[in-house]
């Protein structure tokens, strides 16, 4: 028999072993083809050239994550996969095979898995891509036309990372058997000798770790300037150093406690379970870790996208408020426009207000550059009457300002400092901060400040005023039929239409469904990766479970000790997730001005769905795999 | 006699194989343990002592025959009322000691008990006091994989005796041992027997081991060939068994 049919052959046999590894393998496949192809699709093109540019850059970021993710999640799988071979295979080397050739025989074996993982990638993904689509058009709120396509070069380009990745793994799995030696291969399961833990090195892991942790949700959650990004970083890095420290110390720790106190150990089935779990910790803690990181990048994710979704929506109402504004050097001209206007349109609501324009130099420094306007307050609250909109700014002194402000997409600056300004030289006190779009689009792009009526008529002497005239329409799709008129008209300086169909966001609307789909990725992941891990040291307890029965312990008893030993490895790193994703979404909250909060407890609640089913499907497996049903014992 | 019977086998057969191919391993077995006894049973391989073993410790079922343990039937017993006999009227000791490598000695030998909600303070006391007895005082707290053969068969007879079963079986239990350690546990296990604190049925084809036993039967080809018992001199009763083997001329392992 040669050698290739002989790993078809093992191949073959062992398929079933293999599935949990063939579909999550499968299915990172999917996930990047899907983008490609979508990088690809019609979709784009209809967007819109600015529009399909920024999504291109998401959907390349994106596919970046992924293939990192992709990376490790290879890496991972393999490696657990082959020490799980590893024993079965060192059986050759007492048939005389060469570390070569069972290196060999590996390969072949590995890339046979690959190769079916691969095409089923790519079929399923092929199968779903006008799904997935159609998603996330649906939900990105984006009207395009949508057509069935398959582009050969995402295949390829998925196909061709995918195995690039795939057999830096099998390759790093070859040499790892050519050069392990025969005792190696046969005891690969059986590296049981640190059983515990140095408790004065977990102590000190452990302190350290809690430090370290707290050290990074202060930074998340601390509020500052500039260096907020700089903080973000540090967190994120602290938080994920943190998580790992806690896994390898204060965990083990607190288990270790419990099992030296043996009036505690001895009763129920904690002797099973929290021995077990201590046995298992020093392997597993860095799979634990991993999982907690990628749970809090996901419901990090998820907040991103919802928080983008909805600071769009705010921009686009903040920027909507109006259909038209009209600059003139004459005020008093509310009929005339509004009859100009009338002739095509009904006007829902309309509003007047004068301003002062004041040149940057005159400013102090954050001004000189650009030019800003001052309006007066009685008129201001005027224009809010009209307007529909709501008013609660206070009465400004003659030396006091209110920063007529505007909404942005993500403010690395989360603190609210209010600053002076300087106007002739003289320094206005800005009392207060609005971001009620009185002036509409105006008002983002120009900066305004609302000054009191006596102060408005001394300055006004020195400066030109300016007249605005505000106008919303019914029927937005109609507002061309009008432009020409207003602009005809001998009064009129300028004029702002503004077209909600014409969005320079819209990109940003893409954002929402890729963050959600996001965050079902790194939750489905992390499931799947305890899932894999449990389904695989299930094999390992065979023995344990079967010396168990042979003393006499019933199978209820068993799987009741199993039940809690899998609860704990699934609760664990979701508590700490759920408290660490509470810093993360806040901070984000900050950068964003959003509340996330209800955000933040729908992912977490979704992830414990998610963990339940998982949970409920590992105890199962588990029992199977250890054998707990089984009737022969000898 | 007016002791109590532990265990009545009666007219015991097993088949292995499918039909029309079967082997009969046991061809009719009675045996009767009482009380307190201490029985070896010997005999050459193939002689069905490990299938008699594996049916009396409710892991295997017999073809035909009835094995009442305690009074009651457990060829007729249903599974979860089997590991319930297992886990109350049996202690189990294995050639390959079958401790767990994952909790220490202590909790290895409490284990039983622990399970069974025994409350905690009894379990730590008990596992104290036969700790005591095998000399494992100082080891309770190490892992298996840090004790001797010896010292993990002791830690596993422990934790056969630890929830005082009506019998003990013992499956070669010194056959990884080193004649030295395998006298130390034969020692110790004659003293608890003496001390009317067990009842052991042990397989063995050491002659030695089996010269530590109040009894030994010795079966051959799936039959009791003979029942030897204990005078007052173990190393008399010992020659006779290397006499009966040497008589009998199979291979006794």
């Amino acid at each position: 028999m040669n050698l290739a049919k002989l790993s078809f052959m093992n191949f073959k046999a062992s398929f079933k072993n293999y599935v949990s590894l063939i579909v999550s393998l499968a299915f990172t496949v999917l996930i990047i083809f899907n983008f490609f192809n979508l990088m690809d699709s019609s979709v784009m093109e209809s967007l819109g050239k600015i529009n399909s540019q920024n999504i291109k850059i998401v959907i390349q970021c994106v596919i970046v994550v992924l293939c990192c993710f992709m990376f490790f999640f290879i890496w991972y799988a393999t490696n657990v996969f082959l020490t799980k071979r590893k024993k079965e295979i060192g059986v050759y080397v007492f048939m005389g095979l060469t570390n070569q050739r069972i290196g060999k025989l590996y390969m072949l074996e590995t890339m046979m898995i690959g190769l079916v993982a691969l095409i089923m990638g790519i079929g399923f993904g092929i199968l779903i891509s006008q799904l997935f689509t159609m998603i996330l058009v649906t939900i990105s709120d984006i009207e395009v036309n949508l057509s069935f396509e398959i582009s050969l070069s995402a295949i390829l380009w998925s196909g061709l990372i995918y195995f690039i990745v795939y057999m830096i793994f099998v390759f790093k799995g070859y040499i790892n058997l050519v050069s392990s030696s025969v005792l190696d291969m046969v005891s690969a399961n059986r590296q049981n000798e640190y059983v515990k833990q140095n408790k004065v090195i977990l102590f000190l892991k452990a302190i350290l770790g809690i430090m370290i942790l707290i050290l990074g949700y202060y930074y998340a959650i601390k509020e500052g300037g500039m260096e907020t990004m700089a903080n973000a970083l540090l967190a994120v890095v602290l938080v994920i150093i943190g998580v790992y420290l806690l896994f390898g110390g204060f965990i083990p720790l607190v288990y270790q406690t419990l099992a030296s106190n043996k009036r505690f150990l001895y009763k129920k089935q904690r002797t099973l379970w929290i021995n077990q779990i201590i046995f298992r910790m020093k392997k597993n803690y860095r799979t634990y870790a991993i999982v907690t990181v990628l749970m809090i990048c996901a419901v990090t994710a998820l907040a991103t996208g919802v928080a983008m979704h909805e600071r769009c929506q705010m921009i686009h109402d903040f920027e909507n408020v109006y259909t038209y504004q009209i600059f003139s050097q004459k005020d008093n001209l509310q009929n005339e426009f509004t009859k100009v206007i009338e002739e095509h349109n009904d006007i829902q609501y309309s509003s007047y207000i004068e301003m002062l324009q004041v040149e940057g130099s005159f400013a102090s420094t954050t001004h000189q550059k650009n030019t800003f306007a001052l309006i007066p307050y009685s008129q201001l609250k005027e224009l809010a009457q009209d307007s529909h909109q709501t008013f609660e700014l206070k009465q400004p002194q003659d030396d006091e300002v209110i920063d007529l402000s505007h909404q942005y997409i993500l403010s690395l600056i989360t603190t609210d400092e209010l600053e002076d300004i300087q106007i002739q030289n003289q320094v206005y006190n800005t009392i207060q901060r609005t971001t009620v779009p009185y002036l509409g689009y105006l008002q983002e792009q120009v900066s305004f400040y609302c000054v009191s009526d006596d102060e408005y008529q001394r300055l006004k002497s020195t400066e030109t005023s300016l007249y605005v005239y505000n106008y919303k329409i019914e029927n937005t799709k109609m507002l061309n039929e009008s432009t020409e008129d207003i602009q005809q008209h001998q009064d009129c300086a300028g004029l702002i239409k503004v077209d909600p169909q014409n969005d320079s966001n819209q990109w940003i609307k893409m954002l929402y469904p890729v963050c959600i789909f996001m965050f079902m990725v790194f939750i489905f992941a992390s499931g799947s990766i305890i899932f894999m891990k449990l389904y695989n040291d299930a094999f390992e307890e065979k023995e344990r479970y079967r010396v168990l029965r042979k003393i006499g312990i019933g199978t209820k008893t068993l799987r009741a000790g199993v039940q809690k030993e899998l609860l704990l490895t699934y609760i664990v790193p979701f508590l700490l997730m759920s408290l660490s994703s509470y810093f993360s979404v806040h901070a984000l909250a900050n950068m964003m001005q959003t509340d996330l909060l209800s955000v933040n407890i729908l992912s977490v609640g979704v992830i414990a769905i998610f963990f339940v089913i998982c949970y409920g499907l590992s105890v199962v497996i588990y029992c199977q795999n250890a054998g707990i049903y089984e009737k022969r014992m000898s | 006699m007016d002791k109590k019977k532990v265990v009545e086998i009666k007219g015991l057969v097993k088949n292995y194989g499918t039909r029309g191919f079967q082997t009969r391993v046991l061809k009719g077995i009675d045996l009767t343990i009482y009380e307190n006894d201490f029985i070896a049973i010997m005999g050459p391989s193939g002689s069905g002592k490990t299938t008699l073993l594996n049916i009396l410790s409710t892991i295997d079922k017999p073809t035909q025959g009835t094995v009442l343990l305690d009074g009651k039937d457990v060829t007729k017993l249903k599974n979860e009322e089997l590991s319930q006999i297992r886990r109350d009227k049996i202690g189990f000791i294995f050639q390959d000691y079958n401790l767990l490598d994952t909790m220490t000695l202590q909790d290895n030998i409490a284990l039983p008990l622990s399970l069974n909600g025994v409350s905690s303070q009894v379990c730590i006391s008990k596992c104290q006091t036969l700790a005591q007895i095998f000399g494992l005082k100082e080891h309770l707290k190490k892992y298996p994989y840090q004790l001797s053969g010896g010292q993990k068969q002791r830690g596993a007879t422990c934790r056969a005796l630890i929830s005082e079963p009506e019998i003990i079986f013992a499956d070669e239990p010194t056959g990884a041992l080193d004649s030295k350690s395998s006298r130390d546990l034969l020692e110790r296990l004659k003293m608890v027997n003496d001390e009317g604190k067990a009842t052991i049925l042990m397989v063995t084809h050491d002659a030695l081991s089996a010269s530590y036993a109040k009894d030994v039967y010795i079966l051959s080809d799936g039959m009791v060939k003979c029942r030897l018992t204990r005078g007052d001199s173990r190393k008399e009763f010992y020659d006779r068994i290397i006499d009966m083997q040497v008589s009998m001329g199979s291979d006794f392992s």
